[in-house]
């Protein structure tokens, strides 16, 4: 089925990411700012602040993020820094290289992607750290 | 008379004796048709502006524009705030929007005002000015600001373009009926060769309201005319502008859901979130997550 297939693939062509309705960042756009979704994305340029996505997040080769990810599935062939919160499956292509601490249900490396960062796999919530309610926080805070 | 609401506005270019004969047969269709009315002619130092109002306000309901996109142009940014229908003669390129609206050239674009087919089209404001088609900065680096939550920008420089019912050529790529502007973004890249060919050529985003941007004065072409600035500000008014239009014109990417089904779609952003169709083409999607 198309969709099971394009969750461990990605988008390789604009037709079949604008069909599917994806949101497209082409190679050569900078996006600056906090970046929200709700279907899927596809980044091939620049993302610096804040994305965050319900669908898929789809970072192609030559795309670099400086920013705070929050998406439900993740293929990553390009770079990241900042902290990554997949509420699913992250999937790290050879050419991936991210930098900065990860949290996902399922993770996918091939030879060659490079992870520095601390990684929390289980039964995670895809939100950063910041985002957790004040209740959260104070409990924590507490126990600290 | 159902007619005598027709006032037909003539650029002064058509006092050329070349359109003599063209101006002969459309009159001539237009008698046929029981289409006759007032005759407003535009000239070096009249205003459109006044020249409209005027007639408005003897009881015109139907302004006709006759000339090509310039002389349209001209009557355009002002006509949301009457209550009048426009119509539009084609006589001469450039004819784009005519094309976008499903009015062909010449005699038969009298049929399409015979038929009197009335749609209701959204207006993008740039600034306070209303525009019908896009707004396009070449080879710029401007920044187009989106609902103030985020910013997207050619990093090497590119085309950037607003559009409501689309360019002049690609007009059935916009929808001027779903209540959103679409910026498309298509950057300049350094290498496009066959090894390294750019697969996502172009970025769009559906937003409602933002801005433009840029560290030098930027040039923007808006409709058919050209405005400069540092800053301009963008919005859009739903079915602003009541316009008789043709058949032929194919409502912007048939089978694109309704504005109201766009907020469950993936892509556009409304109310700061991005929710809508980002590849502009008209598939429909579930909503996931």
């Amino acid at each position: 089925m198309f969709s099971s297939s394009k969750k461990t693939e990605g988008y390789e062509n604009p037709d079949k990411a604008r069909e599917a309705g994806a949101t497209v960042i082409a190679r050569g756009v900078r996006v600056e700012g906090d970046f929200t979704s709700q279907g899927d994305v596809v980044i091939e340029g620049e993302v610096n602040g804040r994305i965050e996505t319900g669908g898929l997040l789809s970072v192609g080769p030559e795309a670099k993020l400086k920013a705070e990810v929050v998406a439900g599935d993740a293929i990553v062939a390009g770079v990241i820094e900042g902290t990554l919160a997949i509420k699913n499956r992250l999937e790290l292509k050879a050419s991936a290289r991210v930098q900065g601490d990860t949290s996902c249900q399922t993770v996918v490396v091939e030879a060659g992607a490079l992870l520095n960062g601390k990684i929390s796999m289980g039964a995670v919530k895809a939100e950063l750290p910041h985002h957790k309610s004040k209740a959260t926080q104070t409990e924590e805070d507490l126990a600290a | 008379m159902a007619q005598s609401g027709y006032a037909y506005i003539y650029d002064d270019f058509l006092s050329d004796k070349k359109y003599e004969r063209d101006l002969a047969v459309l009159e001539s269709r237009l008698a046929t048709l029981d289409l006759a009315g007032r005759v407003g002619k535009l000239a070096l130092f009249r205003s459109a502006k006044d020249l409209v109002e005027s007639l408005v306000s003897q009881g015109v309901t139907t302004i006709v524009v006759v000339g090509n996109d310039r002389t349209l142009d001209k009557v355009l940014w002002f006509l949301p705030y009457l209550k009048v229908t426009l119509g539009y003669l084609p006589v001469t390129e450039p004819c784009g929007i005519a094309t976008a609206l499903g009015i062909p050239k010449g005699e038969e674009a009298c049929d399409i005002l015979a038929a009197r087919l009335i749609e209701k089209l959204d207006m993008g404001l740039l600034d306070e000015r209303y525009f019908l088609t896009e707004v396009t900065l070449e080879n710029s680096a401007a920044s187009v600001d989106i609902e103030g939550r985020f910013k997207l920008s050619p990093m090497h420089g590119g085309r950037i373009c607003i559009r409501n019912l689309g360019g002049i050529g690609e007009a059935d790529k916009a929808d001027a009926g779903d209540g959103l502007l679409e910026a498309v973004i298509t950057p300049q890249t350094e290498s496009a060769g066959f090894f390294k060919r750019n697969s996502f050529p172009e970025t769009r985003i559906k937003f409602e309201h933002g801005g433009l941007t840029a560290h030098d004065p930027m040039e923007a072409r808006v409709d058919c005319h050209t405005a400069n600035s540092l800053k301009f500000k963008l919005g859009i008014e739903k079915g602003k502008l009541s316009v008789i239009t043709g058949r032929r014109r194919k409502p912007a990417q048939a089978g694109l859901p309704k504005r109201s089904e766009f907020a469950n779609l993936p892509g556009t952003v409304r109310n700061g979130k991005n929710i809508g169709a980002g590849g502009g083409i008209g598939i429909r999607t579930s909503l996931r997550g």
